[in-house]
Protein backbone atom coordinates (compact mmCIF):
# COMPACT_ATOMS: atom_id res chain seq x y z
CA UNK A 1 0.00 0.00 0.00
CA UNK A 2 3.01 2.59 0.64
CA UNK A 3 3.90 2.20 -3.21
CA UNK A 4 0.25 3.00 -4.05
CA UNK A 5 0.21 6.30 -1.72
CA UNK A 6 3.55 7.13 -3.40
CA UNK A 7 1.37 7.68 -6.93
CA UNK A 8 -1.02 9.62 -4.67
CA UNK A 9 1.01 12.52 -2.98
CA UNK A 10 4.22 12.81 -5.47
CA UNK A 11 1.24 14.68 -7.72
CA UNK A 12 1.15 17.14 -4.43
CA UNK A 13 4.71 18.28 -3.95
CA UNK A 14 7.79 16.31 -5.35
CA UNK A 15 6.30 16.60 -8.74
CA UNK A 16 3.55 19.33 -8.66
CA UNK A 17 2.32 19.50 -11.98
CA UNK A 18 2.37 23.23 -12.15
CA UNK A 19 5.48 24.03 -10.24
CA UNK A 20 7.62 21.38 -10.81
CA UNK A 21 6.54 19.73 -14.08
CA UNK A 22 5.44 23.22 -15.37
CA UNK A 23 2.56 21.76 -17.03
CA UNK A 24 -0.85 23.15 -18.05
CA UNK A 25 0.20 26.50 -17.71
CA UNK A 26 -2.58 28.22 -19.76
CA UNK A 27 -5.47 27.99 -17.49
CA UNK A 28 -3.00 28.60 -14.68
CA UNK A 29 -2.07 31.90 -15.64
CA UNK A 30 -5.61 32.64 -17.43
CA UNK A 31 -8.01 31.58 -14.51
CA UNK A 32 -6.43 32.29 -11.35
CA UNK A 33 -7.99 35.90 -10.63
CA UNK A 34 -10.34 34.74 -8.05
CA UNK A 35 -9.64 31.88 -5.90
CA UNK A 36 -13.27 30.16 -6.63
CA UNK A 37 -12.92 30.17 -10.62
CA UNK A 38 -9.21 28.27 -8.91
CA UNK A 39 -11.68 26.35 -7.10
CA UNK A 40 -13.28 25.12 -10.50
CA UNK A 41 -10.90 24.91 -12.68
CA UNK A 42 -8.97 22.64 -10.35
CA UNK A 43 -11.80 20.21 -10.05
CA UNK A 44 -12.72 19.65 -13.28
CA UNK A 45 -9.14 19.05 -14.11
CA UNK A 46 -9.09 16.18 -11.38
CA UNK A 47 -13.05 14.80 -13.05
CA UNK A 48 -11.00 14.95 -16.44
CA UNK A 49 -7.83 13.54 -15.35
CA UNK A 50 -9.43 11.04 -13.02
CA UNK A 51 -11.76 9.64 -15.86
CA UNK A 52 -9.15 9.80 -19.16
CA UNK A 53 -5.99 8.24 -16.72
CA UNK A 54 -8.52 5.13 -15.88
CA UNK A 55 -10.12 4.84 -19.11
CA UNK A 56 -6.68 4.65 -20.65
CA UNK A 57 -4.80 2.58 -18.03
CA UNK A 58 -7.86 0.24 -18.62
CA UNK A 59 -7.28 0.07 -22.46
CA UNK A 60 -3.84 0.26 -22.67
CA UNK A 61 -3.32 -3.39 -23.69
CA UNK A 62 -6.40 -2.94 -25.88
CA UNK A 63 -5.31 0.48 -27.99
CA UNK A 64 -2.15 -0.16 -30.47
CA UNK A 65 0.85 2.43 -30.69
CA UNK A 66 0.43 3.39 -33.71
CA UNK A 67 -3.13 5.22 -33.28
CA UNK A 68 -2.61 5.64 -28.91
CA UNK A 69 -2.81 10.17 -29.43
CA UNK A 70 -6.03 10.17 -31.31
CA UNK A 71 -7.59 7.56 -29.08
CA UNK A 72 -6.47 9.14 -25.89
CA UNK A 73 -7.60 12.82 -27.22
CA UNK A 74 -10.98 10.98 -27.84
CA UNK A 75 -11.43 10.05 -24.47
CA UNK A 76 -9.97 13.27 -22.57
CA UNK A 77 -12.18 15.34 -24.93
CA UNK A 78 -15.27 13.46 -24.11
CA UNK A 79 -14.84 13.95 -20.42
CA UNK A 80 -14.36 17.52 -21.12
CA UNK A 81 -17.49 17.39 -23.20
CA UNK A 82 -19.43 15.96 -20.11
CA UNK A 83 -18.00 18.73 -17.75
CA UNK A 84 -19.18 21.13 -20.32
CA UNK A 85 -22.07 20.26 -20.29
CA UNK A 86 -22.92 19.64 -16.61
CA UNK A 87 -21.39 22.82 -15.58
CA UNK A 88 -23.43 24.31 -18.24
CA UNK A 89 -26.57 22.83 -16.82
CA UNK A 90 -26.31 22.91 -12.61
CA UNK A 91 -23.51 25.63 -12.33
CA UNK A 92 -23.86 28.43 -14.79
CA UNK A 93 -21.80 30.29 -12.97
CA UNK A 94 -18.99 28.50 -12.56
CA UNK A 95 -19.20 27.78 -16.15
CA UNK A 96 -19.11 31.28 -17.29
CA UNK A 97 -16.73 32.53 -15.11
CA UNK A 98 -13.91 29.63 -16.39
CA UNK A 99 -15.46 30.52 -20.29
CA UNK A 100 -12.91 29.89 -23.16
CA UNK A 101 -10.06 27.86 -20.67
CA UNK A 102 -13.24 25.11 -20.02
CA UNK A 103 -13.33 23.46 -23.38
CA UNK A 104 -9.43 24.25 -23.67
CA UNK A 105 -8.98 21.37 -21.15
CA UNK A 106 -8.95 19.34 -23.50
CA UNK A 107 -5.24 20.55 -24.76
CA UNK A 108 -4.19 20.93 -21.48
CA UNK A 109 -0.80 19.11 -21.27
CA UNK A 110 -1.11 18.09 -17.93
CA UNK A 111 -3.75 15.46 -18.94
CA UNK A 112 -1.96 14.57 -22.04
CA UNK A 113 1.03 14.26 -20.03
CA UNK A 114 -0.19 11.93 -17.65
CA UNK A 115 -1.61 9.34 -20.13
CA UNK A 116 1.35 9.45 -21.87
CA UNK A 117 3.74 9.22 -19.06
CA UNK A 118 1.86 7.07 -16.73
CA UNK A 119 -1.46 6.22 -17.01
CA UNK A 120 -0.71 3.41 -20.29
CA UNK A 121 2.27 1.60 -17.87
CA UNK A 122 0.63 1.54 -15.00
CA UNK A 123 -2.92 -0.26 -13.38
CA UNK A 124 -6.23 1.22 -13.53
CA UNK A 125 -5.49 2.04 -9.21
CA UNK A 126 -2.28 3.49 -9.39
CA UNK A 127 -3.78 5.81 -12.53
CA UNK A 128 -6.57 6.76 -10.45
CA UNK A 129 -4.09 7.73 -7.59
CA UNK A 130 -1.85 9.61 -9.97
CA UNK A 131 -4.63 11.63 -10.81
CA UNK A 132 -5.96 12.35 -8.14
CA UNK A 133 -2.75 13.08 -6.81
CA UNK A 134 -2.09 15.61 -9.92
CA UNK A 135 -5.02 16.92 -9.67
CA UNK A 136 -4.79 18.01 -6.02
CA UNK A 137 -1.60 19.38 -7.06
CA UNK A 138 -3.04 21.43 -9.28
CA UNK A 139 -6.14 22.36 -7.83
CA UNK A 140 -3.79 23.80 -4.41
CA UNK A 141 -1.32 25.33 -7.33
CA UNK A 142 -3.67 27.42 -9.01
CA UNK A 143 -5.46 28.27 -5.68
CA UNK A 144 -1.82 29.41 -4.31
CA UNK A 145 -1.87 31.67 -7.33
CA UNK A 146 -4.97 32.92 -7.16
CA UNK A 147 -4.99 33.82 -3.78
CA UNK A 148 -1.83 35.79 -3.94
CA UNK A 149 -3.15 37.20 -7.19
CA UNK A 150 -6.50 38.33 -5.80
CA UNK A 151 -5.54 39.54 -2.45
CA UNK A 152 -2.62 42.09 -4.08
CA UNK A 153 -4.46 42.65 -7.00
CA UNK A 154 -8.13 43.41 -5.47
CA UNK A 155 -7.65 42.66 -2.35
CA UNK A 156 -10.32 40.41 -1.74
CA UNK A 157 -10.94 36.48 -1.37
CA UNK A 158 -13.69 35.29 -3.29
CA UNK A 159 -13.97 31.96 -2.00
CA UNK A 160 -17.56 31.30 -3.54
CA UNK A 161 -19.59 32.99 -6.00
CA UNK A 162 -22.59 30.97 -7.68
CA UNK A 163 -24.80 34.02 -8.08
CA UNK A 164 -26.04 37.62 -6.56
CA UNK A 165 -27.02 36.15 -4.02
CA UNK A 166 -25.11 32.91 -3.29
CA UNK A 167 -21.69 34.78 -2.63
CA UNK A 168 -18.66 34.42 -0.12
CA UNK A 169 -16.24 37.31 -0.50
CA UNK A 170 -13.50 38.48 2.34
CA UNK A 171 -12.68 41.94 1.47
CA UNK A 172 -9.51 42.89 2.84
CA UNK A 173 -9.83 46.73 4.20
CA UNK A 174 -7.06 49.04 3.21
CA UNK A 175 -5.59 46.93 -0.12
CA UNK A 176 -8.76 46.25 -1.64
CA UNK A 177 -9.28 50.67 -1.35
CA UNK A 178 -5.51 50.70 -3.64
CA UNK A 179 -4.88 47.31 -5.02
CA UNK A 180 -1.92 46.56 -7.16
CA UNK A 181 -3.98 45.85 -10.42
CA UNK A 182 -1.33 44.99 -12.87
CA UNK A 183 -1.33 41.58 -10.43
CA UNK A 184 -4.69 40.78 -12.21
CA UNK A 185 -3.41 41.09 -15.67
CA UNK A 186 -1.63 38.70 -17.54
CA UNK A 187 1.73 40.22 -16.50
CA UNK A 188 1.19 40.13 -13.18
CA UNK A 189 0.57 35.92 -13.36
CA UNK A 190 4.10 35.67 -15.17
CA UNK A 191 5.50 37.78 -12.92
CA UNK A 192 4.01 35.66 -9.73
CA UNK A 193 4.65 32.45 -11.23
CA UNK A 194 8.24 33.51 -11.55
CA UNK A 195 8.92 34.27 -8.59
CA UNK A 196 7.00 31.01 -6.68
CA UNK A 197 9.31 29.08 -9.02
CA UNK A 198 12.45 30.64 -7.88
CA UNK A 199 10.92 29.93 -4.56
CA UNK A 200 9.99 25.95 -4.99
CA UNK A 201 13.50 25.38 -6.91
CA UNK A 202 15.27 27.24 -3.90
CA UNK A 203 12.96 24.89 -1.24
CA UNK A 204 14.08 21.74 -3.73
CA UNK A 205 17.77 22.98 -3.68
CA UNK A 206 17.80 23.19 0.06
CA UNK A 207 16.40 19.94 0.89
CA UNK A 208 18.87 18.61 -1.18
CA UNK A 209 21.97 20.10 0.55
CA UNK A 210 24.32 17.59 1.38
CA UNK A 211 23.67 15.48 -2.27
CA UNK A 212 25.78 17.52 -4.78
CA UNK A 213 26.35 21.54 -4.57
CA UNK A 214 23.28 22.86 -3.80
CA UNK B 1 -4.73 -5.34 -43.83
CA UNK B 2 -5.69 -6.85 -41.14
CA UNK B 3 -3.99 -5.21 -38.75
CA UNK B 4 -5.67 -1.85 -40.34
CA UNK B 5 -8.55 -2.61 -40.66
CA UNK B 6 -8.17 -3.85 -36.93
CA UNK B 7 -6.88 -0.69 -35.62
CA UNK B 8 -9.62 1.15 -37.57
CA UNK B 9 -11.82 -0.68 -35.85
CA UNK B 10 -10.85 0.32 -32.09
CA UNK B 11 -10.21 3.91 -33.02
CA UNK B 12 -14.14 3.71 -34.43
CA UNK B 13 -15.28 1.50 -31.53
CA UNK B 14 -13.58 4.12 -28.95
CA UNK B 15 -15.36 7.31 -30.67
CA UNK B 16 -18.89 5.14 -31.15
CA UNK B 17 -18.99 4.62 -27.41
CA UNK B 18 -17.53 8.16 -27.16
CA UNK B 19 -20.68 9.59 -28.88
CA UNK B 20 -23.31 7.48 -27.51
CA UNK B 21 -22.05 8.48 -23.66
CA UNK B 22 -22.23 12.06 -24.86
CA UNK B 23 -25.44 11.77 -26.31
CA UNK B 24 -26.86 10.39 -23.61
CA UNK B 25 -25.79 13.20 -21.30
CA UNK B 26 -26.37 15.63 -23.92
CA UNK B 27 -30.34 14.42 -23.64
CA UNK B 28 -30.05 14.84 -19.83
CA UNK B 29 -28.24 18.44 -19.64
CA UNK B 30 -29.99 20.45 -23.03
CA UNK B 31 -33.31 20.69 -21.56
CA UNK B 32 -31.63 22.06 -18.66
CA UNK B 33 -29.56 24.32 -20.83
CA UNK B 34 -32.07 25.72 -22.53
CA UNK B 35 -34.00 26.22 -19.44
CA UNK B 36 -31.27 28.08 -17.47
CA UNK B 37 -30.57 30.70 -20.71
CA UNK B 38 -34.09 31.40 -20.76
CA UNK B 39 -34.36 32.42 -17.53
CA UNK B 40 -31.52 34.30 -17.55
CA UNK B 41 -32.79 36.20 -20.29
CA UNK B 42 -35.86 36.81 -18.75
CA UNK B 43 -34.17 38.16 -15.68
CA UNK B 44 -31.52 40.36 -17.66
CA UNK B 45 -35.05 41.84 -19.10
CA UNK B 46 -36.12 42.34 -15.85
CA UNK B 47 -33.24 43.72 -14.49
CA UNK B 48 -32.48 46.13 -17.45
CA UNK B 49 -36.23 47.72 -18.14
CA UNK B 50 -36.05 50.52 -15.21
CA UNK B 51 -39.15 48.88 -13.52
CA UNK B 52 -41.30 50.22 -16.96
CA UNK B 53 -43.54 47.37 -17.96
CA UNK B 54 -42.57 45.17 -20.82
CA UNK B 55 -44.03 45.20 -24.59
CA UNK B 56 -44.13 42.27 -26.84
CA UNK B 57 -40.77 41.78 -28.33
CA UNK B 58 -39.85 42.15 -32.04
CA UNK B 59 -36.68 41.70 -34.61
CA UNK B 60 -34.34 43.73 -34.65
CA UNK B 61 -32.33 45.57 -37.58
CA UNK B 62 -30.67 42.50 -38.73
CA UNK B 63 -27.40 43.75 -37.78
CA UNK B 64 -25.98 44.63 -34.18
CA UNK B 65 -30.01 44.89 -33.05
CA UNK B 66 -31.08 41.72 -32.89
CA UNK B 67 -34.55 42.36 -30.96
CA UNK B 68 -36.24 45.05 -29.69
CA UNK B 69 -38.98 45.30 -26.90
CA UNK B 70 -40.32 48.39 -26.27
CA UNK B 71 -40.94 49.98 -22.58
CA UNK B 72 -44.34 50.92 -21.41
CA UNK B 73 -45.90 53.42 -18.99
CA UNK B 74 -49.49 53.52 -18.97
CA UNK B 75 -49.80 52.15 -22.30
CA UNK B 76 -47.05 54.80 -23.85
CA UNK B 77 -43.79 53.64 -25.10
CA UNK B 78 -41.18 55.14 -23.12
CA UNK B 79 -38.10 53.59 -24.15
CA UNK B 80 -36.74 50.32 -25.80
CA UNK B 81 -34.78 47.56 -24.83
CA UNK B 82 -32.64 46.48 -27.48
CA UNK B 83 -30.87 42.94 -27.32
CA UNK B 84 -27.53 44.00 -29.21
CA UNK B 85 -24.71 41.76 -30.57
CA UNK B 86 -21.56 42.69 -31.53
CA UNK B 87 -17.50 41.02 -31.17
CA UNK B 88 -15.27 41.20 -28.15
CA UNK B 89 -12.03 39.98 -27.86
CA UNK B 90 -12.98 36.01 -27.13
CA UNK B 91 -16.24 36.52 -30.08
CA UNK B 92 -19.23 37.31 -29.56
CA UNK B 93 -20.72 39.39 -26.53
CA UNK B 94 -24.43 39.85 -26.43
CA UNK B 95 -26.27 42.36 -24.35
CA UNK B 96 -29.78 44.03 -23.40
CA UNK B 97 -29.21 47.67 -23.45
CA UNK B 98 -32.43 49.76 -22.48
CA UNK B 99 -32.69 53.32 -23.68
CA UNK B 100 -35.24 55.79 -22.95
CA UNK B 101 -36.76 57.38 -26.21
CA UNK B 102 -34.57 60.18 -27.05
CA UNK B 103 -31.65 57.57 -27.30
CA UNK B 104 -29.78 58.05 -23.81
CA UNK B 105 -28.85 54.56 -22.17
CA UNK B 106 -31.35 53.60 -18.93
CA UNK B 107 -29.25 50.38 -18.02
CA UNK B 108 -27.36 47.71 -19.53
CA UNK B 109 -26.09 44.37 -18.76
CA UNK B 110 -24.01 41.35 -20.67
CA UNK B 111 -25.88 38.50 -21.17
CA UNK B 112 -23.33 36.00 -22.96
CA UNK B 113 -19.35 36.54 -23.57
CA UNK B 114 -16.29 34.70 -24.23
CA UNK B 115 -13.83 37.34 -22.69
CA UNK B 116 -11.12 36.54 -20.46
CA UNK B 117 -11.31 36.31 -16.68
CA UNK B 118 -9.99 39.40 -15.24
CA UNK B 119 -9.55 41.71 -18.22
CA UNK B 120 -12.54 41.41 -20.85
CA UNK B 121 -14.73 39.59 -17.91
CA UNK B 122 -15.08 42.80 -15.91
CA UNK B 123 -17.50 43.99 -18.96
CA UNK B 124 -20.12 41.39 -16.88
CA UNK B 125 -19.83 43.70 -13.49
CA UNK B 126 -22.29 46.67 -13.08
CA UNK B 127 -20.17 49.61 -12.47
CA UNK B 128 -18.77 48.68 -16.16
CA UNK B 129 -22.08 49.78 -17.50
CA UNK B 130 -23.15 52.14 -15.56
CA UNK B 131 -20.43 54.76 -17.36
CA UNK B 132 -22.48 54.34 -19.83
CA UNK B 133 -25.73 55.03 -17.99
CA UNK B 134 -27.23 58.36 -18.81
CA UNK B 135 -25.35 58.90 -21.74
CA UNK B 136 -26.60 59.15 -25.44
CA UNK B 137 -28.76 61.77 -25.93
CA UNK B 138 -27.66 65.50 -24.79
CA UNK B 139 -24.14 64.18 -23.65
CA UNK B 140 -22.30 61.88 -26.32
CA UNK B 141 -21.46 58.26 -25.34
CA UNK B 142 -17.61 57.74 -25.22
CA UNK B 143 -15.89 56.40 -28.64
CA UNK B 144 -13.21 55.13 -27.43
CA UNK B 145 -11.64 54.48 -23.83
CA UNK B 146 -9.52 57.78 -23.68
CA UNK B 147 -13.51 59.28 -23.66
CA UNK B 148 -14.10 57.91 -20.25
CA UNK B 149 -13.04 59.41 -16.77
CA UNK B 150 -10.32 56.67 -15.67
CA UNK B 151 -9.79 54.93 -18.71
CA UNK B 152 -7.45 52.38 -16.55
CA UNK B 153 -10.54 51.19 -15.49
CA UNK B 154 -10.73 49.24 -18.81
CA UNK B 155 -7.39 49.28 -19.52
CA UNK B 156 -6.11 45.50 -20.69
CA UNK B 157 -9.52 45.13 -22.11
CA UNK B 158 -9.34 47.66 -24.91
CA UNK B 159 -11.42 45.68 -27.81
CA UNK B 160 -14.07 44.76 -25.41
CA UNK B 161 -14.55 47.85 -24.32
CA UNK B 162 -14.91 49.16 -28.08
CA UNK B 163 -17.25 46.34 -28.86
CA UNK B 164 -19.20 47.14 -25.79
CA UNK B 165 -19.09 51.21 -26.55
CA UNK B 166 -19.67 50.93 -30.52
CA UNK B 167 -22.81 48.60 -30.14
CA UNK B 168 -24.19 50.73 -27.26
CA UNK B 169 -23.60 53.78 -29.38
CA UNK B 170 -25.36 52.07 -32.53
CA UNK B 171 -28.55 51.12 -30.18
CA UNK B 172 -28.47 54.83 -28.95
CA UNK B 173 -28.60 55.84 -32.96
CA UNK B 174 -31.66 53.06 -33.88
CA UNK B 175 -33.90 54.00 -30.69
CA UNK B 176 -33.48 57.23 -32.07
CA UNK B 177 -35.03 56.62 -35.28
CA UNK B 178 -37.85 54.64 -33.86
CA UNK B 179 -39.05 57.26 -31.44
CA UNK B 180 -41.39 57.26 -29.40
CA UNK B 181 -44.59 55.84 -31.82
Amino acid sequence: MAGHMKELTKGIFKENPTFIIMLGMCPTLGVTTQVFNAFGMGASVLFVLLGSNMIISALRKVIPDAIRIPAYIVVIASFVTIVEMVLHAYVPAVYDALGVYLPLIVVNCIILGRAEAFANKNTVLDSALDAIGMGIGFTLALSLIAAIREVIGAGTITLLNLSETQRVVITLPGISESPVRVMTLAAGALLLMGYLKAFFNWNTGRKAKGGESA
Amino acid sequence: MTRYLKTAFILFAICAVAAILLAVINEVTAPRIALNVQQTAEETLAAVSGGYEQGEAREGDGGTVTSVTPLLDGGSIVGYILELSTSGYGGEITMATSYLTDGSVLSSKVMSDSETPGLGKKAEESWYMEMFSGLGADSPLPETKDDLVDPSLVSGATVTFNGVSSAIREGSEYVKTLGGM
